[in-house]
């Protein structure tokens, strides 16, 4: 009986020790900190899509005495007062630096729609509609070319929205509320910016305006952080209504500006026909004697979006500037020195090769590979105290790197169009998912390596790391079994090479 | 003669990808005696090309039809004559059929270890036959490095479970017996390789939260054959009690809430010339479900029981 009573004693608290449900986290969590750079004058930075911060007008604030500036404030100092706690934890949540939330609401968007779609009953596929976003299947098919594309238009329209903001922000420099009254506590960290225009406004009513256009399923979702962030501004005590206007003024022109460009960019045309689709096939075939052919049962008719490498670039002045030499012949010693490396790896795969190639899959349903630099991103921001401005730059510049990263790589893809390792070792497995596109150069290769040149040029102290970075997320697509060796180190370098591009007009942009 | 009866673990648990696996858990109202051991070891093979996708059954020939293969070991112990106590380590091994569009790779090893132990709180015989009553509460973990996030070739949910099971039986002078039990499993968190995954909004940490479930079986069943022979029908049904759906054309994943109602049959035959031998011969098949799939499972065994110390 003593041995039962101690049995049961034992797997009590054995359940006690296991019951306590740890919190997951969801968002980043951070503490509010003194911007790295005060930036007190931006007038002549370059934008991406405004020609400069001052294309955009926006009217001079009331002053500060005068009547309708000291009912905004007994506004600002009501709603603080009744404040719920939902409302509170609101205003913790969106931080003075809520392009990290935005850039974390576009990851979930991307992951939620990163879903490949299924063939139907009778063998066919059928691909996401714009023009019938509801489906089945909806759209989009946030695969990383989209999600680059989306990343990039968003941080762009916020980077020229804020460089814009700054600016008026120094020009008007309008106290914020709590420093007009110390009836109002600031819910962050003083920075002594000026309020007016809000930059949070900006953020949030740039963010998602870009975003329904990307995730048009999403608008009432997407609506509705807007407002809830739009009233976290007032909430923290850092704007009064007429600040959060102006903002979402600028945004509305940035947005608009912004997506104008995204219409005619070429990405409507990306996901050719089969006619088109077989003839870059054939080219290659006729060119190089190999062409890609997905393995899928039943068969895809066509890869994914063959005409990305059309898409217009940002910073990149031409692809065939960084389309690689071509690979390996099928059948030469060369490509049978990798189908051994290849047939070596699936053999023998290791406790360290499994874990590279998951961490860095990022396949359907997750935030892509774009997404998972991004979150690197997301990081130093916040290690390295970025400014809202200095953290939107960022993640433009970024993302204009990868997104010509990817348009490149897209280009070589479809013009080599070289088979995957399943295609032609027979009887080959792989530890990660095949995608729905030829092999040589890798994605995963060309975006991680862009990603991290402009990394290491914003955060030179993770320089080395951020390389390492990229070139073990290369590999990781070799020990998945899924890309040849020379995919991904022509990859690497084609990343290099395109991000080069875009770190140029960065180091001119006015901002070192 | 109660002698042998213990070993029937009953294939308890569910598995995530849905894939059936037999956790053994205790789940009988059979006792081994004080000083009793028995040992099992049996083999299985399940496999599906249906699955449920939230509520869809569907076919995928990106995975064409999974097998999974278990050699499972296990020893069941009398502590007391009301007590006892259970171990078990399947290896699995699993793999899609030749003629699939996703060629992945399958896996095998080490599933979970698992640990129970079973009490008898009330045994009282009447006239017409006995009534039974106990409780399991058991523990099982992970044994091997398996990836839980590799469905549906993985292992097992690679997540802690506790559970708690309370079975009664009523058994007739004519070997004629009825069973019901019910369980609650709490489980842990199983570890992905990645950083982020979605799970009805995003989850930046590899930590995955397994759902707890309920589950329910009930059986009836005979003894025939003076004792050397039990036959028994069974239903099982398992049901968690939070998680997501797996989303369209994708795969699952530990996070999921997994819905089975399966069927089995399972006869086990005591040799009465080779003292302490029996065979087990089962089979079952998952009947309805929510992300889990339809899979046949059929298995066969040895068992054998032995004092372990002198009466």
């Amino acid at each position: 009986m003593r041995f039962i009573k101690y049995s049961l004693l034992t797997l009590t608290a054995a359940i006690g020790l296991f019951s306590c449900e740890k919190e997951l986290p969801t968002f980043l969590s951070f503490e509010s900190y003194a911007f790295a750079n005060k930036d007190t004058n931006v007038g002549n930075w370059k934008p991406i899509l405004l020609t400069s911060a001052t294309e955009i007008s926006i009217p001079p604030p009331s002053t500060v005495t005068s009547e309708a500036y000291q009912n905004e404030l007994m506004f600002v100092k009501k709603e603080m007062a009744t404040m719920s706690n939902a409302e509170r934890q609101s205003v913790n949540y969106w931080s003075d630096n809520p392009a990290i939330r935005w850039n974390e609401i576009a990851l979930e968007l991307i992951a939620k729609y990163n879903l490949i779609p299924g063939p139907n009953a009778d063998g066919t596929y059928t691909l996401p509609n714009a023009n019938k976003p509801v489906g089945p299947p909806a759209f989009p098919f946030a695969n990383p070319p989209y999600a680059v594309r989306a990343l990039a238009y968003l941080s762009v329209a916020q980077f020229d929205g804020l460089v814009s903001a700054w600016h008026y922000k120094y020009a008007y420099n309008r106290s914020a509320p709590f420093k007009q009254t110390s009836d109002i506590t600031y819910a962050y960290i003083d920075n002594n910016v000026p309020s007016y225009p809000s930059d949070g406004a900006v953020i949030a009513t740039a963010s998602r305006k870009i975003l329904t256009a990307m995730f048009p399923l999403e608008a009432e979702y997407l609506a509705a952080k807007e407002k809830e962030h739009l009233r976290s501004l007032l909430l923290s005590g850092g704007n009064v209504q007429s600040d959060i206007d102006a903002g979402r003024q600028i945004a509305e022109t940035v947005a608009a500006k912004a997506l104008a460009r995204a219409t005619n960019d070429g990405m409507k045309n990306a996901q050719a026909s089969k006619a088109i689709s077989d003839s870059l096939a054939e080219a290659a075939f006729q060119r190089f004697g190999w062409k890609w052919e997905n393995v899928e049962i039943p068969q895809r008719p066509v890869g994914l979006v063959p005409l990305f490498g059309k898409v217009r670039t940002w910073n990149l002045p031409s692809v065939e500037l960084t389309r690689p030499a071509p690979p390996p012949a099928i059948g030469s010693a060369e490509y049978l020195a990798d189908v051994k490396i290849l047939q070596n790896y699936a053999n023998n795969v290791t406790a360290d090769t499994r874990r590279i190639a998951n961490f860095w899959q990022d396949g359907t349903n997750t935030y892509t590979p774009p997404g998972h630099w991004n979150e690197f991103a997301k990081e130093f921001i916040v290690k390295y105290q970025l400014s809202p401005l200095r953290s939107v730059r960022t993640f433009a510049y970024l993302n204009m790197a990868m997104m010509d990263a990817g348009i490149s790589c897209w280009d070589t893809k479809y013009y080599y169009h070289y088979p995957r390792p399943i295609q032609t070792i027979k009887g080959f497995k792989t530890i990660a998912g095949t995608p729905n596109f030829p092999a040589y150069t890798s994605g995963h290769s060309v975006f991680s390596a862009a990603g991290a040149e402009v990394l290491a040029y914003i955060f030179p102290n993770e320089a080395s790391i951020v390389r390492d970075w990229a070139k073990e997320a290369a590999m990781s697509r070799v020990y998945g079994g899924i890309h040849w060796t020379f995919d991904a180190s022509a990859g690497t370098k084609q990343g290099i090479d395109v991000a080069q591009y875009t770190v140029n007009v960065a180091k001119k942009d006015g901002a070192e | 003669m109660i002698k042998v009866k213990i070993l029937l673990m009953t294939l308890l648990v569910v598995l995530r990808c849905g894939i059936s696996l037999f956790a053994q858990t205790p789940s009988d109202a059979i006792m081994m005696k004080k000083k009793q051991a028995c040992v099992l070891v049996e083999y299985n093979h399940g496999r599906f090309d249906q699955y449920w996708e939230g509520s869809v059954l569907r076919k995928n020939r990106t995975i064409a039809t999974v097998k999974r293969n278990t050699v499972m070991p296990m020893v069941a112990i009398g502590v007391f004559n009301k007590l006892n106590l259970y171990v078990a380590l399947p290896y699995i091994s699993t793999a899609s059929s030749e003629n699939n569009g996703g060629r992945f790779a399958g896996v095998s090893g080490l599933q979970d270890l698992s640990l129970a132990i079973k009490y008898q709180f009330l045994n009282k015989e009447t006239t017409k036959g006995s009534f039974s009553a106990l409780g399991t509460i058991g523990f099982s973990t992970p044994a091997s490095t398996y990836l839980p996030d590799y469905m549906p070739y993985s292992l097992g949910l690679g997540a802690p479970e506790l559970s708690y099971r309370a079975i009664t039986q009523y058994k007739l002078k004519n070997g004629l017996y009825l069973r019901a039990a019910a369980a609650y499993l709490w489980r842990g968190y199983a570890k992905a390789e990645r950083e982020y995954y979605y799970n009805n909004g995003s989850f930046y940490t590899p930590w995955m939260d397994v759902p707890n479930a309920l589950t329910v079986d009930a059986a009836v069943g005979l003894w025939a054959m003076s004792n050397s022979l039990q036959i028994e029908l069974s239903y099982f049904g398992s049901k968690s009690t939070s998680g997501d759906d797996i989303r369209i054309y994708n795969a699952p994943q530990p996070t999921n809430k997994i819905e089975i109602g399966r069927l089995g049959i399972f006869g086990h035959y005591y040799f009465s010339k080779l003292q302490g031998l029996g065979v087990i011969a089962y089979h079952n098949q998952v009947v309805n479900g929510r992300n889990a799939p339809k899979i046949n499972t059929t298995g066969a065994g040895l068992t054998y029981v032995f004092n372990y110390l002198k009466k």
